[in-house]
């Protein structure tokens, strides 16, 4: 473990460590542009130039390992003007194009010129080179004028989709990026480019002059695209979600998305969202406000008692599906969630990078719940046999389920909490008006079984509420103990309690990194060679 | 400061001397309108006083030669906005040079505080303020002034441009602030490094 020291601070290291991750780490910026911690070194910028004592010359700290009793200075003279002089040689052709550029707001150059350059260009605008802008690459702008050749988004493709789309092209003063034959970009992880590019070069062509960043709010949250659970920030304005950008974690996705997680916020604000409760009367659909729907499904199911049967639903949090549980046990009945078996395809990729098969952001959590209990089969057949007198669905997936629909016709009273109007809703008597994963506060469990938390970024619409407190709603009438709970993070502290395996965790134990759980005995067989 | 006391006394009993002597003030001023022509006020709306070159009156988007808005919409003006009263929404011009232009552009002039900030954040002088003060309307959309009238307004000729960069310039002044904070802060001199 090599002891030394920056800026006057002593730090201690693993082996192998490089300086800017040392600094990184001990909060120490140090101007970078190629380097990225989930990329290969390539050290073609010279931005993070620094002096190491008893060094001939100013080293890398991108690319010099830290070793034993080295003394190094970020912000001495001679390292304050390399940083300076790097950054003009940077800036010789670059355009004066922040005006209209995306990337202004959370740009390496603007913001680095502002702490180390702030000179005046020696080149006039019309001496600057030009090269080509506006290039279409498909879902991905480029612009060579804007570009400083860090390398990166190379390295993206060659390392993360190994497809290697792009690469340079020309020498000297008149090098630019392009694909083949300015081809556009084909795979599912084009946004990561705009990602990883310091400057606007690469831009996404979705946010395209949608949106100035710096009216954006952030928050931490969970992707609920499918198994995997990428670490995400919800970039929101006024309660609209703008888009959805990787978080970083090493342990789930590094630094990346799929470009189907980040078309998810497409979904969010559409006119098919469900805002309100109704319910069947005759032929009809009737609006009914959402504590008096909740007050005919109370009927319900005090009626039906223990000829009720239970579907959570692997969208729903950790919390829903433990609300959802407390209500299944307290009324009675059957309850299962495994519609179209997802947790046999928990593990399965779809590609070599992030996307797996399971499109559910919690399949593992309904298994760690217990949710799996009694059988979709033994269900559906209690349906036909006429003995379930009221069904409750925490999701439309049964609805849309083929093989499912004789059954459903024979159940005299359906509810299902629902987030978008769809045809299959039409089997329902009863539609109560459920919360988006963006729309409120809870957890979910990965396929890797880490328990990972997301944040409330925007409110529902309407009167949706998360599925929790729906079944809060019902506990309550119910005069049930859990009831009491007000929030996503009460139930979570109480389930923590319960379930085998989360013991001793709460939100703040969790954080915004997720926590990883023992893999449980029943699904270590399943999860063993594709999770790794 | 030091404040002055001023000592009034109530007791001195009022004369007839000091009504006189308003009442002749009063007259003074009614004769010297009727026959000097010296009134205080003017007949406003035919009669308007002279206003500064750099008043902020109600603003004007300049446009270029062929007409387009000269805005690129890069919502500087929007952020700077104290009121938030700019509402902006960016589309795509052919031209690769400029790429980007105002779709919409809408200034609620009943928000507005007329404080020129939109002015001095604007890079490229696509917004400037006339010394136009009077303009009314009978229900609040109409005072929600569009892209399109913002244009319109360009030749003003009653009233004259206000406020505008060249008249007075706000961002050196920034800078240079900037540039002395990096002095003092970091020991930075930006420049050509001494040789």
């Amino acid at each position: 473990m090599p002891k030394f020291t920056i800026d006057g601070k002593e730090l201690e290291v693993a082996p192998g460590t490089t300086v800017i991750q040392a600094a990184t780490e001990a909060g120490i910026d140090i101007p970078h542009f190629c380097w990225h911690p989930d990329l290969p070194v390539d050290g073609n910028c010279r931005m993070c130039l620094v002096e190491v004592e008893k060094a001939p010359k100013l080293q890398i700290a991108c690319n010099t390992l830290v070793s034993e009793g080295m003394v190094v200075h970020t912000q001495s003279p001679k390292a304050a003007e390399a940083h300076r002089t790097t950054l003009e040689m940077l800036l010789i052709n670059h355009p004066i194009d922040c005006p209209v550029c995306d990337q202004a707001g959370e740009c390496y150059l603007q913001d680095q010129y502002m702490d180390h350059g702030l000179h005046d260009s020696k080149v006039e605008i019309e001496h600057k080179v030009r090269k080509r802008k506006v290039a279409n690459l498909g879902p991905i702008m480029l612009d060579a004028e804007r570009c400083v050749l860090c390398s990166r988004c190379l390295r993206f493709e060659r390392e993360v989709t190994g497809t290697n789309l792009l690469e340079f092209k020309n020498r000297g003063n008149v090098t630019e990026i392009t694909t083949f034959d300015g081809g556009p970009i084909t795979h599912e992880y084009s946004g990561n480019l705009a990602d990883v590019c310091p400057v606007g070069a690469l831009l996404s062509h979705d946010f395209r002059f949608k949106m100035r960043v710096w009216f954006l709010e952030q928050a931490e949250s969970v992707c609920g695209g499918c198994s995997t659970g990428c670490n995400v920030w919800i970039d929101t304005r006024d309660g609209e979600v703008q888009r959805i950008r990787p978080r970083r974690n090493v342990e789930v996705n590094k630094s990346w998305i799929c470009d189907p997680g980040r078309m998810l916020y497409k979904q969010f604000h559409v006119p098919e969202r469900i805002s309100g409760a109704r319910a069947r009367r005759g032929a009809n659909w009737e609006g009914v406000a959402l504590e008096a729907a909740l007050d005919e499904l109370h009927a319900k199911l005090q009626e039906a008692g223990a000829a009720t049967a239970f579907l959570a639903s692997p969208q729903a949090s950790n919390e829903d599906l433990f609300a959802f549980k407390a209500l299944a046990e307290s009324v009675g009945g059957k309850l299962d969630f495994r519609v179209g078996n997802p947790q046999d395809r928990l593990h399965e990729r779809i590609d070599a990078v992030l996307q797996r098969a399971d499109r559910n952001p919690n399949t593992q959590g309904c298994l760690d719940l217990g949710v799996g209990r009694d059988g979709v089969d033994a269900i559906l057949a209690a349906c036909r046999a006429g003995s379930v007198k009221a069904l409750v669905l925490q999701g439309p997936e049964l609805l849309r389920a083929a093989e499912a629909q004789d059954a459903l016709a024979k159940v005299p009273f359906v509810a299902v909490m629902a987030t978008h109007e769809e045809p299959a809703l039409a089997a329902a008597h009863l539609v109560l008006p459920a919360a988006l994963w963006v729309e409120q506060d809870g957890t979910y469990t990965n396929y890797q079984r880490r328990v990972q938390r997301a944040k409330k970024a925007v409110p529902p619409p309407g009167d949706a509420k998360p599925r929790f407190e729906l079944a809060l709603g019902l506990l309550r009438r119910r005069g049930h103990a859990l009831a009491a709970a007000v929030s996503a993070r009460d139930l979570f502290t109480t389930l923590a309690k319960s379930v085998p395996g989360y013991a001793n965790l709460d939100y703040k134990a969790l954080g915004f990194g997720g926590r990883a759980l023992a893999t449980a005995p029943g699904a270590a067989a399943a999860s063993a060679p594709a999770g790794a | 400061m030091a404040t002055r006391i001023v000592t009034v006394d109530r007791d001195t009993k009022p004369g007839v001397g000091p009504i006189l002597l308003g009442l002749w003030i009063t007259l003074r001023n009614m004769l010297q309108t009727l026959f000097q022509r010296k009134a205080a006020t003017i007949q406003y709306p035919e009669e308007k006083r002279p206003v500064s070159s750099r008043y902020r009156g109600v603003h004007i988007l300049t446009v270029r030669q062929d007409g387009s808005p000269k805005c690129v919409a890069c919502y500087m003006c929007a952020t700077a906005c104290p009121a938030e009263c700019i509402y902006i929404e960016a589309g795509e011009r052919p031209e690769k040079s400029i790429e980007k232009y105002p779709t919409r552009f809408e200034i609620d002039l009943l928000r507005c505080v007329y404080c020129g900030f939109c002015v001095d954040a604007c890079p490229e002088e696509a917004i400037i303020m006339s010394r136009e003060n009077n303009l009314v309307g009978t229900t609040r959309a109409e005072l929600v002034i569009d892209r399109d009238r913002l244009m319109a307004r360009n030749p003003i000729a009653e009233h004259g441009v206000g406020y505008r960069p060249e008249e007075h310039d706000v961002r050196r002044p920034v800078r240079v602030a900037a540039l002395e904070r990096l002095q003092k802060e970091h020991g930075i001199v930006p420049g050509m490094p001494k040789r």
